[in-house]
């Protein structure tokens, strides 16, 4: 059995929306392994976002536990949150919240900012970073400059930045056009096999997540579906639509032709 | 800090109207204190000024105890002694007897105004009118009189029109005051003549065509000793320089009194008789005399002019204590506004920045989710209200280097007419305006930036404190 990075026990969140209390998420059992590439649908309201932010260390839950890297997250004091959040998570949004006043390169640096890493090897690792999302020439654009699929990729640059252990991406096509969603998704695929980056990836949309490994599916704050998704065929090597054998860096199937 | 300069720049307009309205606080608070040093100063010059001169009166007075003045006060209206003069002179035209209030009447005689002996009747003396010496010869008859010595002072310089108790008076701001004293035995025996001689020598009996300037004189003429001047047509050569020992002495030049004359058309002309008495016993005999022998003359003894000159002294320390009482006032007013200023700063950078922490929710909610810590996040904001007041500090000095004594002179009630109204009318001729200058000292500056750098901080504080908090879940939902 492959080793878990993330795993949740009987996570329950409540939230109090003036006098009445909301049930965003209960008993959630969950476990996530080193270089899983997992997509969790699942209608609006469903408690979603609000379990990234538990993954995330943004939000603390009401019940339960969550182990990253075996450590309990949900007994840290905010002031060692941070610390998790900066080394061990990437954050990948819907909005991409870059900063606008800052360039693509300046943006990736960010996180190694606060690590303290030097100046030098920040910008070093961030044209790095930006070269594997492939924005290469494009370091010293503003995020006005770029367009959504580019900011995304930035985001996603950034989100490696500090080599964390788990990226947790919230709609990270939402605001994309089909065909940058398209790229986005492949672009995380190809960073889950290549780099074995582990991804959790909350998604609305049926399509982007049957590009994943394994699809959770979330209903008033339970699980209450698991499917595998086509990514789990390209993992094995095994073209999705003919069967055939594939590499990992395949983008077509030299079988049958399509799109991988 | 370069996040913290680009995030100021990212709203260019805002910045700039908050870096000049915080300008202007920081200048006020620059201009306040610095204006009310100079009221301060100001008034204390005024202070060492008066009593500086009334010292100095009191010491020529008291030199010459056995000296008494002669003259005819303008006040003597209609007495018709020059009908038979020289020019255009019409008894009506002597003003009504206005001597005292520092006036001098209009036209007359020769055309040149006289004024007293006190320079425009400043010691209240009134107006002073030529005199035809022989009339007078006799003076030097009376009992114990050991010497007359007759003067002509006639003041040059422009006419002014002053609007004053509902009349219009012309009032002359003199240039110059030509003293002519005849140069003869008498000068070396009686003290005429300025006796403190600060460059050249004093004048000597038997001398013509040269001048003893004051230091005042030197530089409206732009002469100094052996240069040649113009007087009134008439070239003098210059021998000395004195140094002033009274009011009637800062603009007074000296020459002999027979040049005095042909330059000024009062050819057997005097404006005042020096009379000296053989003793100081017998100047109250020798006053009595002359009043009884010419009842139209003013005769005054140096013992009335201390006398006089005690009285006003009392008058103005009354008015300086005025002053001062002003000035304690000033330094409150100056106090309270320097007090409003800082409070503005702080609260204009804690609302501003209360205002870009919350229209930034979201960004400081991506910074806390990418790993920064909440003093990151705080230090980041504080950076950026530090930044701008340090701005806002460069542009109030610079507002202040321009508008200083206009922003003092707008806030703080009354120094500046305390320079201009009672005081210098009272001393017109022995000062000119005093004027309130602020300057920029150094210090003052390293102030003002220090005072913007930490209201900056303190305005931010808060603000900062708030951004630091966000919970980061929260933040990115605002949208």
């Amino acid at each position: 059995m492959s080793e878990a990075v993330l795993t949740l026990e009987n996570v329950s969140r409540k939230y109090m929306l003036g006098k009445r209390s909301v049930q965003a998420l209960s008993n959630v059992n969950l476990r996530v392994n080193k270089g899983e590439f997992v997509s969790i649908m699942g209608p609006s309201g469903s408690g979603k976002t609000t379990l990234l932010n538990v993954l995330g260390c943004l939000d603390k839950p009401t019940e339960g536990k969550v182990l990253l890297d075996d450590v309990d997250i949900t007994q840290l004091p905010e002031k060692e949150l941070y610390k998790i959040r900066r080394s061990k998570i990437g954050f990948v949004f819907q909005t991409f919240n870059l900063l606008p006043y800052l360039n693509a390169r300046e943006n990736v640096e960010l996180p190694m900012e606060c690590c303290g890493k030097p100046k030098g090897e920040r910008s070093k690792r961030a044209k790095e970073l930006l070269q594997l999302v492939n924005l290469s020439g494009r370091e010293e654009h503003r995020p006005h400059r770029l367009s959504a699929g580019e900011q995304q990729r930035v985001a996603i640059a950034r989100a490696l930045a500090n080599d964390p252990a788990i990226i947790l991406a919230d709609e990270p096509t939402g605001n994309l056009d089909s065909k940058n969603k398209q790229e986005i998704v492949k672009l995380l695929a190809n960073l889950n096999l290549t780099q074995a980056t582990t991804i959790i990836m909350v998604t609305h949309d049926s399509h982007v997540a049957s590009h994943t490994e394994r699809m959770l599916l979330l209903c008033d704050g339970k699980i209450t579906k698991e499917k595998q998704g086509l990514h789990s065929l390209k993992k094995k090597q095994i073209c999705p639509y003919c069967h055939d054998v594939i590499q990992p860096d395949d983008i077509v199937c030299p079988s049958c032709q399509k799109e991988l | 800090m370069t996040r913290a300069f680009r995030n100021i720049s990212r709203r260019k307009i805002r910045a700039l109207l908050v870096v000049i309205a915080l300008g202007f606080s920081i200048a006020i608070m620059i201009s306040i204190p610095a204006g009310a040093t100079a009221n301060q100063a100001s008034t204390l010059s005024l202070t060492e000024n008066l009593s500086n001169t009334i010292t100095q009166t009191e010491a020529t007075i008291n030199q010459t105890l056995t000296q008494i003045d002669a003259s005819l006060s303008s006040g003597f209206e209609g007495f018709g002694f020059r009908t038979s003069g020289i020019g255009n002179f019409t008894p009506g035209q002597f003003g009504g007897g206005n001597g005292g209030n520092g006036f001098t009447p209009g036209q007359f005689g020769g055309g040149r105004n006289m004024p007293g002996q006190f320079g425009g009747g400043a010691f209240g003396m009134g107006g002073t009118t030529a005199m035809n010496e022989t009339l007078y010869a006799d003076i030097s008859n009376i009992e114990n009189v050991a010497s007359v010595v007759p003067i002509l002072q006639v003041s040059e310089g422009a006419n002014q029109t002053v609007e004053m108790f509902g009349r219009t008076f012309t009032r002359l701001i003199p240039d110059y005051v030509i003293v002519g004293v005849p140069l003869n035995s008498s000068i070396e025996n009686y003290p005429v003549l300025p006796t403190n001689i600060t460059s050249g020598r004093t004048l000597q009996s038997g001398e013509n065509g040269v001048v003893l300037l004051s230091e005042n004189n030197t530089l409206f003429f732009e002469a100094g000793v052996g240069d040649i001047i113009e007087l009134l047509g008439e070239t003098f050569e210059v021998v000395g320089v004195h140094g002033s020992s009274g009011v009637e002495d800062r603009t007074t030049l000296y020459m002999s009194l027979s040049d005095a004359q042909s330059i000024t058309n009062n050819t057997g002309y005097v404006t005042s008789l020096k009379v000296f008495a053989k003793d100081s016993a017998s100047v109250t005999d020798v006053a009595n005399a002359i009043s009884s022998l010419h009842p139209e003359l003013s005769v005054v003894t140096a013992q009335q002019r201390l006398t006089q000159l005690q009285a006003m002294q009392t008058t103005y320390e009354t008015a300086l204590n005025n002053a001062e009482a002003t000035l304690a006032q000033t330094q409150s007013v100056a106090f309270e506004e320097v007090g409003v200023a800082v409070a503005a700063t702080s609260l204009i950078v804690l609302f501003l920045m209360l205002y870009t922490v919350r229209e930034r929710t979201k960004e400081i909610g991506t910074l806390k989710a990418i790993g920064f810590s909440n003093a990151n996040v705080m230090s980041q904001f504080m950076l950026e209200g530090v930044l701008l007041s340090l701005m806002a500090g460069v542009v109030g000095i610079a507002i202040s280097s321009v508008a200083a004594p206009i922003l003092s002179g707008l806030l703080l009630p009354a120094a500046s007419q305390l320079g201009s109204g009672t005081f210098t009318g009272m001393m017109a001729t022995s000062n000119s305006a005093t004027t309130t200058s602020v300057s920029l000292t150094p210090e003052l500056v390293l102030i003002a930036l220090g005072a913007a750098v930490l209201l900056g901080a303190l305005g931010s504080l808060y603000p900062a404190w708030r951004a630091s908090r966000t919970r980061p879940a929260e933040a990115m939902k605002y949208e």
